[in-house]
């Protein structure tokens, strides 16, 4: 390899043959090619470039060398190559002839160029690109502009010897932002002190002063003055909540350490650990908690400097699965099912309502009459200009109910609003669509007040329902309006907090009237969010202290996503703190009351899981389902036979429906309504 | 390019299960490949595409191909072309999350090849006639009415090389026959828009509202700027067709229910032709003397002569007709009709001469975008 790249401005800009011009947006002109240049690129086999990696800084302009040359190594005269960006360089689209293209860095990242050279297509055109032919590619990184300062975290906490702490800090750019890439390594000027790691894990080995130093690639530093005290513990006790515990329930621990005068010592650092002395499957958490997946004896240990304590936690394993008993299943062979609803009628008989999906044609919302659970009897049926009605919710009073359209054949979809006076045979009392034409693809309704997803835009729209045969636009909320990639799914709420299932962006908490931080339920406030990598985030619901919030992931083995358990308790910080991971389906709708949370698991059929008491881990590993019934229909009963691809739960008086998307309406009944809590 | 959608593989894996329902209606060993029409359509509530073939007499669903990306909601299938040379067909993927996306197929084997992202709500598409740009419109009929955008693809790496913002609603796509300019209409705003292939900017916009018809420098509606518009007056088009010589645009105006001729050079409006309740999508003979136009509130379809501006009206199979493709020796066009909710929606195959529907076949829910791929035995 003879040509390097250079930085612009260090080589002559004679060398610079671009034919395009770069637009402001990093596009260019579409390129193009002389009958001449295409016959001179017949020749080129090879495109060689001036690196193995591009790697540019963010708004920095460079000159990649590269050369086409023939099967013989000899550069290729007169022929040209265009070259495609995948990345954060610009331009996205250039001509390469001669040696040299210009390109500038913007986003930073990584990404690719491929290279192409032009040569004779079979048909003519303005554009003439059809003879193109991929020669190279080429790695490309952009790099954030350079570090130029640190700012460290926190540095009130004491260091006392024989503990550790983690330090942290922020790398700024010279433009004054945060760094999007840079690392910190870190360094202490006296070992016999305090030792660091790479990472900035800090343990002070004696009582002195110790200058710690932040440190980044490129050669930016910042010190600390750390002062390591004299650990002043000489003993720690140690008393768990519970010395015998089932599998998935949590144990917390009363540990105090004390000084040579038995004085108690706050704010030291504990370290916990834990061994299996008959099992294999425990976990200490960051808040000092312990919990097992495994039944044994475990051996839970706390420590600070010289002083520890351990105690011993015995694991039995929590009751077996109880028995799901079906009751009854109200088949739907012609049409996918969609979501449900199961109400007391004005009439004080019990209904099902369940809407359709694409498959069989999505038009109806079907009415079972199920005061009887054993024998639900459709009844009805409502029509409407439809191919998805996906959800269906009723009001609290059950006057009135909403079903949401998709794929109208007019393009006005929206919400359609239904009479429930005759609550076997609803009538359509208003329809909705202005602002909503793109389809509304869920609703949940908070008394007067519906909050509607509105497909495609990144808002939920809120709308006044007080009459409802006349519904009224009263509010919107969107996520960073004005951003169009953001994709809303779903939306729950209770107690004055609306719960927000913002795909790739995670959830997003409103307060829509609970009092702490100014909402109302038509003018939201934001109050938190969390995300997690995979995203797909789908739907939320939140019991006590935490919200169950389930991934929606396609793949091309099924259905699959989970169930994260987030702690809300402190709303403002919301924390992942366990999961339910069923590894062989995928997640979709849930309903938790009593302290039971149902999944509607896709492949898996409804399943049933015990979140009494604290939750941390993975609930699934733990033993904490309770039971699951998988919704697979007999031949004839279902789009589908023997095949579960359950939709939606809801308990109701003692029995949970489930909708199952090829087969219909399903009753079942587990033989121990709610779980033992301890 | 982009790589394979995660669920892709078990999609496709699906049609074959799909189309087995559908091919009963003609033993495929019955018919000839002497004589026959291909052409592929888009089922946007089913997320399938068929590939049907007409053999002269007979219309059939050969294969139903299973598209998008999410196994358990509908993603969309709507706008679709095949390329000059007939190797790959592209189908823009609507519904996305939120972005859509446009899928590149093999004819030969039916299978995905690659994708590329595009804006929201990507809909009718049309190529450059070297097969290697792709333009699709961003509908974008979601929520506010704000400005959307044309995507520009190229389309041997699948690769968007631009969005260039045009107006509100955009929809219909079409390149000129020389290949250097690609046209677009706006519902919302009004106005038809022309962009120079080579530039991949607006070049020129015209206004369709009556009384105010011509080219604008405005972005925006006429309404938008300021003027009182009798609601009667909008186009609100939904498509545009470009005479084989380059020389007239064809725009069917939905809302007011006509259909213009413009001269593609000074952009002033020629003719007239009075239709029926919402003309939609439209196509136009190669030899330039016919051109069809589906009515999607009259389920029929028109069929200009345009040397006489004579109309002649085809009854079709189902209700909300949409799209029309003209085959290439000019004889037929084959109309797609989306139906209403469960009902499936139809392609009918229309003689274009004798004005007479021929040939009808039933497909999936709301068949709607349509691209002819190849005749043989002409």
């Amino acid at each position: 390899m003879t040509r390097f790249m250079t930085r612009f401005g260090t080589m002559g800009t004679a060398a610079l043959t671009v034919l395009l011009t770069s637009a402001v947006d990093g596009t260019a002109q579409m390129p193009t090619a002389t009958p001449e240049q295409r016959t001179a690129g017949t020749r080129v086999t090879e495109i060689r470039f001036g690196t193995e990696e591009l790697v540019v800084t963010r708004d920095e302009t460079v000159i990649l060398e590269a050369t086409l040359v023939d099967g013989e190594g000899n550069p290729v005269e007169g022929a040209i190559a265009m070259i495609l960006v995948q990345g954060g360089l610009s331009p996205r689209t250039s001509i390469l002839s001669g040696s040299s293209i210009e390109l500038t860095g913007q986003q930073p990242g990584s990404g690719s160029l491929t290279a192409a050279v032009m040569v004779p297509e079979s048909d003519g055109s303005a554009f003439g690109l059809t003879g193109v032919r991929q020669l190279a590619t080429l790695p490309v990184t952009v790099l954030d502009h350079p570090a130029a300062s640190i700012e460290f975290d926190d540095l009130s906490h004491t260091p006392y010897t024989g503990t550790s702490l983690q330090m942290g800090g922020t790398v700024m750019t010279d433009r004054g932002a945060e760094h999007t890439t840079a690392s910190i390594s870190w360094r202490s000027s006296d070992p016999s002190v305090a030792v660091v790691t790479g990472s900035g894990i800090l343990t002070g080995l004696a009582a002195g002063t110790v200058t710690v130093s932040a440190s980044t690639e490129n050669g930016v530093t910042a010190d600390a003055t750390i002062s390591v005290v004299e650990n002043p513990v000489r003993s720690v006790s140690m008393t768990p909540g519970t010395a015998s515990t089932r599998t998935g329930d949590v144990v917390e621990f009363e540990i105090v350490a004390r000084d040579v005068e038995g004085r108690a010592v706050t704010d030291i650092a504990l370290d916990l650990a834990v061994s299996g002395l008959e099992g294999n499957g425990g976990f200490v958490f960051e808040d000092g908690t312990f919990v097992a997946e495994e039944t044994g004896a475990y051996r839970v240990l706390a420590s600070t400097g010289p002083a520890s304590a351990a105690a011993i936690v015995e694991v039995s394993a929590r009751q077996g699965p109880v028995a799901v008993e079906l009751v009854a299943h109200g088949p739907r062979a012609d049409v996918a099912t969609s979501d449900l609803w199961v109400f007391e009628g004005r009439d004080g008989e019990d209904y099902a309502y369940t809407g359709t999906h694409a498959q069989g044609g999505g038009q109806r919302m079907f009415v079972w009459h199920v005061t009887d659970p054993t024998t639900p009897v459709l009844v009805d049926s409502v029509v409407v200009d439809a191919r998805v009605v996906n959800d269906v919710k009723v009001s609290d009073d059950a006057s009135w109910a909403i079903i949401t359209r998709e794929n109208a054949s007019t393009r006005r979809n929206g919400i359609v609003v239904l009479d429930l006076e005759d609550p076997a045979h609803p009538t359509v009392m208003a329809e909705m669509t202005d602002g909503l034409t793109g389809g509304i693809h869920n609703v949940w309704i908070m008394g007067d007040i519906v909050y509607a997803v509105n497909d495609g835009t990144n808002a939920m729209n809120i709308i006044d329902m007080s009459d409802p045969a006349n519904p009224q636009h009263a509010g919107r909320w969107e996520l960073r309006p004005g951003e169009t990639n953001k994709s809303l799914h779903d939306v729950w709420a209770e107690d004055g907090y609306a719960y927000l299932s913002y795909w790739d962006d995670g959830l997003f908490i409103l307060d829509v009237g609970a009092g702490t931080h100014g909402g109302t339920p038509t003018e939201p406030q934001f109050v938190s969010s969390i995300s997690y990598p995979q995203g797909n985030t789908h739907v939320a619901w939140r019991n006590r202290d935490y919200v169950f919030l389930g991934d929606e992931i396609g793949t091309a083995d099924g259905m699959r996503g989970f169930i994260h358990v987030i702690d809300v308790s402190d709303v403002e910080n919301p924390r992942e703190v366990a999961k339910y991971d069923l590894p062989e389906a995928g997640a979709h709708n849930v309903w938790v009351e009593d302290d039971v949370l149902y999944i509607a698991y896709y492949q898996g059929g409804v399943r049933i899981v015990d979140v009494s008491g604290t939750l941390r881990g993975d609930l699934y590993r733990q033993g904490r389902e309770l039971g699951f019934f998988r919704t697979r229909a007999a031949e004839g009963q279902g789009l589908r036979a023997n095949s579960a691809n359950a939709w939606g739960p809801q308990l109701f008086k003692g029995h949970l429906f489930v909708s199952d998307m090829t087969s219909g309406l399903w009753v079942v009944k587990h033989a121990q309504p709610r779980p033992i809590t301890f | 390019m982009t790589n394979r959608p995660a669920g892709a593989s078990l999609v496709l894996a699906l049609s074959v299960a799909a189309c087995a329902a559908t091919l009963a209606a003609t033993p495929l060993s019955a018919q000839s490949e002497e004589g026959s029409y291909w052409v592929y359509v888009a089922n946007e509530a089913s997320d399938l595409v068929s590939r049907v073939r007409f053999d002269g007499s007979e219309v059939v669903e050969e294969k139903a191909i299973s598209v998008g990306f999410h196994p358990a909601d509908l993603d969309g299938a709507h706008g679709i072309t095949v390329s000059p040379s007939g190797d790959h067909w592209y189908v823009s993927i609507a519904h996305g999350q939120p972005y859509g996306q446009v899928w590149k197929m093999e004819t030969e084997t039916e299978q995905f090849v690659d994708s590329a992202s595009v804006g929201l709500f990507p809909s009718t598409m049309s190529m450059t006639p070297d097969g290697a740009s792709l333009f699709v419109v961003n509908f974008n009929l979601h929520g506010d009415p704000i400005p959307s955008s044309v995507s520009a693809v190229f389309t041997p790496f699948m690769q968007e090389v631009r969005q260039i913002e045009t107006c509100v609603m955009p929809h219909g796509s079409r390149v000129s026959r020389d290949g250097t300019r690609h046209y677009s209409v706006c519902m919302m705003s009004d106005q038809l828009v022309e962009t120079s292939i080579m530039g991949l900017d607006v070049s020129r916009r015209m206004s369709l509202t009556l009384g105010h018809e011509g080219a604008t420098e405005h972005t925006g509606s006429v309404a938008s700027n300021g003027n009182e518009v009798d609601p009667a007056t909008i186009c609100k088009p939904t498509w545009v067709v470009v005479s084989p010589d380059d020389e007239r645009l064809y725009v069917p105006c939905n809302g007011r229910g006509d259909v213009l001729e413009i001269d593609a050079q000074s952009l002033e409006v020629l003719r007239r032709f009075p239709a029926g309740r919402g003309p939609y999508n439209a196509d136009i003979t190669p030899d330039g003397s016919k051109l069809v136009v589906t009515l999607k509130g009259n389920q029929a379809i028109a069929i200009y002569d345009l040397a006489t501006g004579e109309e002649t009206r085809v009854e079709t199979s189902q209700p909300v007709t949409h799209g029309v493709v003209v085959s290439p020796d000019g004889r037929y066009a084959f109309v797609s009709n989306e139906a209403v909710g469960a009902t499936r929606g139809t392609l009918d195959v229309v003689d274009i001469a004798a004005a007479r529907l021929v040939a009808s076949a039933e497909l999936h829910y709301q068949p709607g975008g349509i691209g002819f791929w190849k005749m043989q035995g002409h």
